[in-house]
């Protein structure tokens, strides 16, 4: 049996799973191309520089959603935590706490969100669909509560300056996922706790007997998460310079169709970082090509759906063939 | 009234099974099968016969073949050439449906049944009764109890599938088959996770369903069943089908020197060490499903736990490696009592336990060989935060040649492996991390010979180091003939300890089903 997979060095199979390894990337590239000649406006510095924005958050909240994904969980909960941050860092900020505090605040109640989330899984044995869902709707109350419904608006340039800038050429808000993607790759593929979350995916049990302390890569991929959502709130104030907790609505959602147009699996234990940032970037790219296009937003919604079918498809073709 | 049923709901008529048992014709006959996947000849061009109404016994090591013939024969995999002959007439079987419809279907070790469903819903499952398009639950329920009452099962049709043991569930997946017509039924090591009980009930259906003429091919790895169960033998070595045997012109020796092709003077390797000072002791130890157990391991020794699956053997190693938390009762490391309260704690004190499924506990088959290897010792082959690759390489490597793990690459999942070599990544996972006292929960189910044996020479290799080793098992020989002391289970109770070989199977065996039990024992 062993031996059906070895011997696939000049078959046509082999070819088609190394093109199809480099898709995605030929994908955002063949989107691009198209769009820059359809369209005047799409190969402009502002537009692109536009597109890297809108693109960097979802990719932010797609790698924190993987590692959740890996271990075989989901976490439904990223777009709330976005809104629910944007309104406390704002509310620390107008209530005169320094930035460096608030930042570091609004980042630790990330942790704690993500602790709780760990603990209804591990503690209370509820499903990570359920637990996520349930602080889904209670952040978007909290964060209503606390601003009665109103938003709050910041006024710290250097703040809200940041998302605005960039650095030699390129948006500070897409250094931002370069400066999450790399410690990310890192953590997932060259550390031990990576090869936990995809053993926890893959079998937790024998990971258990095998000496992995599996409720602590648990609790450790959603708090990654909900960090990466935390933070994401921070970036998200800045852009708008606003908080406000009904922000970000349905951002889970897109999360989970860039991670899962990346390649992870939501069975767990298949997953990377580049691939959900690729998945990111297609989808923003969509968005923003619609735009320019002129497409009714409606379409683009229906667009989107029809894409992540197709792209969710070959690449399960690809996987059986393998 | 049983047989008739049977036959009648196999859908030819009885006067055309009587004529094919009396004239011994060949129901299936392979000329020159053959089935290659890139690279690797499966199967090589194979010729034979299968008698209608006959026992066909198939053996074999693991990659030997014999699943590749089944999924042949039951048209799961096309063939690359060769014909298959139904009754003389030649036939594609290049779908499963039509193998189903020819009335070719298998019964596989792992029961592949619905567990949320009834008894009676599974029996009927894809041919549930109806009546203007709603199911009728009563009346499925009382014809699928007709069923089981005429096959000597004591079941109730309306319990919930789960409800059952493994082994009762192996007999509804059999009845199941038995009742779609089946005319030719392939069981692939059936009793592998049957108790004694459950096994001569399934012999009793294998040869009630012989005698309705169906012809019956049996794959397993244990002889005695062969040579209980078969008329003919057949022998697969390497993708070749190397003989086929009159049973009562064989041997047990015979067999398996064809199968694999060099005489072993002994499956059962033992060497015999001074025993070291005392390892593990459990002292009174309690938990759910066992009670009161007190055993101590030494340096060099193999102890022995015999008993029916559910005797609490397993539930008592896992509570000692802290999966189950104990009830009462103390345990012992090298004489200074120890808490252990789950895994990491047992790993550290030098515990390892290759697991009784290796599904389900013992491999994250999706992944690679070379991370299941690794799993446990991540820690060490890490510095700083980050692991060394090349040490998670080599380390896998070291383990792949000292094992002969038969494997694409260290790269390759798990999953793409044979039984009998992911049993040697479950064992090998804990070569490299230095544990004092191994626990094997079942080793060898699914295992083949040549696999088996280089087992039983790795638990010398441990001993030698000065090592002690639980052995779980619920096949008599072995643990008879390897451990120096043997202990056995009932109901969650050591009822008896033996010293190396020195009472006989019977006795054993008697021990461990109970006074109650004791009749099928004596038969023997």
């Amino acid at each position: 049996m062993s031996l059906e997979t070895k011997e696939t060095g000049t078959t046509p199979k082999r070819r088609f799973n190394v093109l199809f390894g480099l898709t995605l990337f030929a994908l955002l590239a063949v989107l691009w191309c198209i769009l820059g000649f359809w369209t005047e406006s799409f190969m402009t510095g502002n537009n692109i520089s536009n597109l890297l924005r809108q693109g960097s958050m979802i990719a932010i909240l797609a790698i924190g959603q993987t590692f959740v994904i890996i271990t075989g969980g989901i976490d439904l909960s990223v777009g709330a935590i976005v809104g629910f941050t944007s309104v406390i860092v704002a509310w620390l900020l107008a209530n005169g706490f320094p930035l460096w505090a608030a930042i570091l605040i609004t980042l630790a109640i990330g942790v704690c969100i993500g602790l709780f989330h760990g603990f209804g899984i591990v503690r209370l044995g509820l499903p990570p669909f359920i637990i996520t869902l349930a602080t889904l709707t209670s952040l978007r109350g909290i964060g209503l509560l606390i601003t009665n419904g109103a938003t709050i608006s910041i006024d710290n340039d250097p703040f809200t300056e940041f998302s605005r800038n960039d650095f030699i050429g390129i948006p500070n808000l897409f250094w931002m996922v370069i400066a999450v993607g790399i410690p990310a790759y890192i953590f997932l593929h060259h550390s031990r706790w990576g090869r936990y979350l995809f053993s926890v995916g893959s079998n937790a049990e024998a990971s258990r007997l095998s000496g992995v302390n599996v409720k602590g890569t648990i609790y450790l991929a959603y708090t990654l998460s909900a960090v990466c959502a935390s933070f994401v709130g921070l970036l998200l104030a800045s852009r708008i310079g606003i908080g406000n907790a009904t922000q970000a609505e349905g951002w889970e959602l897109q999360a989970i169709a860039s991670s899962v147009i990346g390649g992870t699996s939501l069975f767990g234990a298949v997953g990377s970082i580049h691939g959900p940032l690729l998945g990111a970037f297609i989808l923003a790219t969509i968005n923003n090509g619609a735009n320019l296009l002129n497409v009714n937003s409606f379409w683009q919604r229906v667009i989107t759906g029809v894409l992540i079918i197709v792209i969710v498809y070959f690449d399960q073709l690809r996987r059986r063939r393998r | 009234m049983t047989d008739h049923d049977i036959s009648h709901r196999s859908g030819s008529g009885p006067g055309e099974v009587i004529s094919a048992v009396a004239a011994h014709l060949p129901i299936l006959e392979l000329r020159g099968l053959e089935k290659q996947y890139l690279g690797t000849h499966a199967l090589k061009p194979a010729d034979l016969a299968f008698k209608a109404g006959e026992i066909h016994a198939i053996v074999g090591e693991n990659g030997a073949g014999k699943s590749t013939l089944i999924k042949l024969l039951t048209g799961v995999i096309p063939r690359t050439s060769g014909d298959i002959f139904w009754r003389g007439e030649p036939v594609a079987l290049s779908t499963p449906l039509e193998a189903i419809q020819h009335g070719i279907n298998a019964v596989h070790q792992e029961v592949v049944l619905c567990p949320h469903l009834s008894v009676a819903a599974n029996i009927f499952l894809g041919e549930e009764r109806r009546r203007f398009g709603l199911l009728q639950h009563r009346h499925m329920v009382r014809e699928a109890q007709k069923i089981l009452d005429d096959l000597g099962f004591a079941l109730p049709a309306h319990a919930l599938l789960s409800d059952l043991t493994i082994g009762q569930q192996q007999l509804i997946a059999t009845a199941r088959a038995a009742t779609r017509g089946a005319r030719f039924l392939i069981f692939d090591e059936p009793t592998a996770y049957l108790t004694r009980e459950e096994a001569a009930q399934l012999f009793a259906l294998i040869r009630r369903l012989q005698q309705s003429g169906v012809t019956i091919v049996y794959i397993s790895h244990r002889m005695e069943e062969v040579f209980e169960l078969a008329n003919r033998v057949s022998i697969l070595r390497d993708g070749r089908l190397v003989g086929t045997r009159n049973i009562n012109e064989t041997n047990e020796n015979e067999l398996i020197s064809l199968m694999i092709n060099r005489s072993i003077e002994q499956i059962y390797h033992k060497d015999q060490y001074a025993f070291g000072k005392t390892i593990l002791e459990t002292r009174n130890l309690s938990g759910n499903g066992f009670e009161d157990i007190s055993i101590s391991v030494r340096e060099g020794e193999i102890v022995g736990l015999y008993g029916l699956i559910g005797a609490g053997r397993s539930e008592f190693v896992t509570t000692i490696f802290g999966r189950h938390p104990k009830s009462s009762g103390a345990i012992f490391w090298d004489g200074k009592e120890v808490k252990i309260e789950r895994e990491r704690d047992a790993i550290k004190l030098g515990i390892a336990l290759a697991p009784e499924s290796r599904r389900d506990q013992g491999l994250c088959l999706s992944l690679p060989v070379s991370l299941n290897l690794n799993l446990p010792i991540y820690k060490q082959l890490s510095q700083n935060l980050l692991i060394s690759h090349r040490d998670e390489s080599s380390h896998a490597d070291r383990q792949i040649a000292d094992l002969r793990i038969k494997t694409a690459s260290r790269n390759a999942s798990a999953a793409s492996l044979s039984g009998g070599n992911q049993q040697k990544i479950v064992i090998g996972k804990w070569l490299n991390h230095g544990a004092k006292l191994f626990i094997f929960d079942e080793p060898t189910v699914g295992v083949d010979v040549g696999t088996k044996a280089e087992i039983y020479r790795l638990f010398s290799t441990l001993l030698a180091n000065g090592a002690g080793i639980i052995l779980i098992s619920s096949y008599l020989p072995e643990v008879y003939e390897l451990a120096d002391t043997l202990h056995v289970f009932r109901r969650g109770q050591l009822v008896a300890s033996h010293p190396h070989k020195s009472v006989t199977h019977e006795d054993i065996l008697t021990q461990a089903l109970g006074s109650a039990a004791a009749d099928p024992a004596t038969r023997n």
